[in-house]
């Protein structure tokens, strides 16, 4: 980042591939689509490169850009208000990132089903901790709660989770 | 439809291709608040330099003259390190402390109203000619809105200077970040209005300078708010 600030292209595009990937799968969660998130990421790189000057090193790289993801999905959507229907759309979530920790607890399909019955707030602090690896200060930072919370969010997410996944399974059977 | 490998996108390629001027890197929270301190003193102390300390300070004495304003000082500087963690997006503080740091501002505004209404109740006298004197005699609301409108012009200049070191904020919610540096300046400013204001009643403190801070306070949203509109539009050209 910092050679991407003394302006070096290479560096840029090493970001992006580093990053990229990661910030669509969370862009598309948020986002509720993949043609969403993909405008999204772009805004989010221009975005990024608009505002290189604001990052300070002291911050890691990863959870500063998916913080600025974050902020151009909400911002887009207080734009285009699109709330309701990305709420609509949680049902049919094409690219809903599976867990790992998930993995035994049920198939893909099932998982993707039961993370559309938590709430927002515990689907995102349980994919930033368990799909893209950040750890519970650098969710705190991120979304502007304390540690505990971040982590308290995830377990409680996780314990939902199941909960959801074992009412699915019962009414399967 | 888009590229989705990791390699950017061409139109991005070119819009990044086109601007790669070096630039420095942002300084970290506390040393942008640290940053302001200079340049709120400067501000909040003219009314200072302009008309002098307040003719009872003696009475007040030093802790409740200086003390007290220092400390709504501090607070101000607080609330602007606040403001600039909640502008980078992986630096945000919990909501708890921002709504904590806000009532301790108000808190502390209100106490030191009471402590020095209760210290110096006599209502003071101008250093004016003897005319002027009269005709505030009979309308004392002129010297509120003196006072509310050059505290608003003071914190306004300064939620202005602010607002330049804060113009490429990555604020989720800008209107709160432009509130809370907005406060910041208004806060500040009373700290030094205060010393040099001779009126204590709560009526002329908390509704001619609290007004004062609460337009900072409005100013600030506005501008933050005016900030993050320009980042979305400038987001919104898609290339």
């Amino acid at each position: 980042m910092i050679r991407y600030q003394g302006g070096s292209l290479e560096a840029f595009q090493e970001i992006y591939a580093q990053l990229a990937p990661g910030v669509r799968r969370y862009l598309s969660h948020m986002a509720g689509g993949s043609e969403v998130a993909d405008d999204l990421l772009q805004e989010t790189f221009l975005q990024m490169h608009r505002s290189r000057a604001a990052y300070n090193p002291a911050y890691a790289v990863k959870p500063w850009v998916f913080g600025l993801a974050r902020n151009v999905f909400l911002m887009n959507r207080r734009a285009a208000r699109r709330w309701a229907k990305v709420h609509e759309s949680r049902e049919n979530l094409p690219e809903f990132p599976v867990l790992p920790e998930a993995d035994r607890l049920g198939s893909q399909d099932e998982i993707r089903r039961g993370l559309a019955y938590l709430s927002p707030d515990q689907v995102e602090a349980l994919l930033l901790h368990h799909e893209w690896g950040f750890s519970f200060e650098e969710i705190a930072g991120m979304l502007g709660i304390t540690a505990a919370a971040a982590r308290a969010r995830a377990s409680r997410g996780i314990a939902d989770l199941r909960l959801a996944l074992n009412t699915l399974q019962r009414a399967r059977a | 439809m888009m590229d989705r490998s990791p390699k950017p996108p061409e139109a991005l390629m070119r819009a990044i291709a086109q601007d790669l001027r070096p630039v420095r890197p942002s300084p970290q929270p506390l040393h942008l608040a640290l940053r302001m301190v200079p340049l709120a003193l400067l501000v909040s102390s003219v009314i200072l330099l302009a008309i002098g300390p307040r003719r009872d300070s003696a009475i007040l004495g030093p802790l409740l003259t200086w003390g007290a304003s220092a400390a709504q000082f501090v607070l101000a500087i607080a609330l602007v390190w606040i403001a600039a963690h909640e502008s980078t997006p992986a630096g945000r503080l919990p909501r708890q402390m921002v709504y904590l740091a806000v009532a301790a501002a108000s808190l502390v505004v209100v106490f030191v109203t009471l402590l020095t209404f209760s210290a110096s109740p006599a209502n003071a006298t101008l250093r004016v000619p003897p005319r002027i004197s009269e005709i505030l005699r009979v309308s004392p609301w002129i010297v509120d809105l003196a006072c509310g409108i050059g505290n608003t012009l003071a914190g306004g200049i300064l939620v202005l200077l602010f607002s330049r070191v804060f113009r490429n904020s990555l604020a989720t919610r800008p209107t709160v970040a432009g509130a809370l540096y907005g406060a910041g300046a208004g806060l500040a400013i009373n700290a030094g209005w205060r010393i040099a204001c001779p009126f204590s009643t709560p009526w002329h403190s908390l509704g001619a300078h609290g007004a004062a801070i609460i337009s900072t306070v409005m100013l600030g949203a506005l501008i933050g708010r005016f900030f993050g509109n320009r980042r979305l539009r400038i987001g919104g050209r898609r290339s």
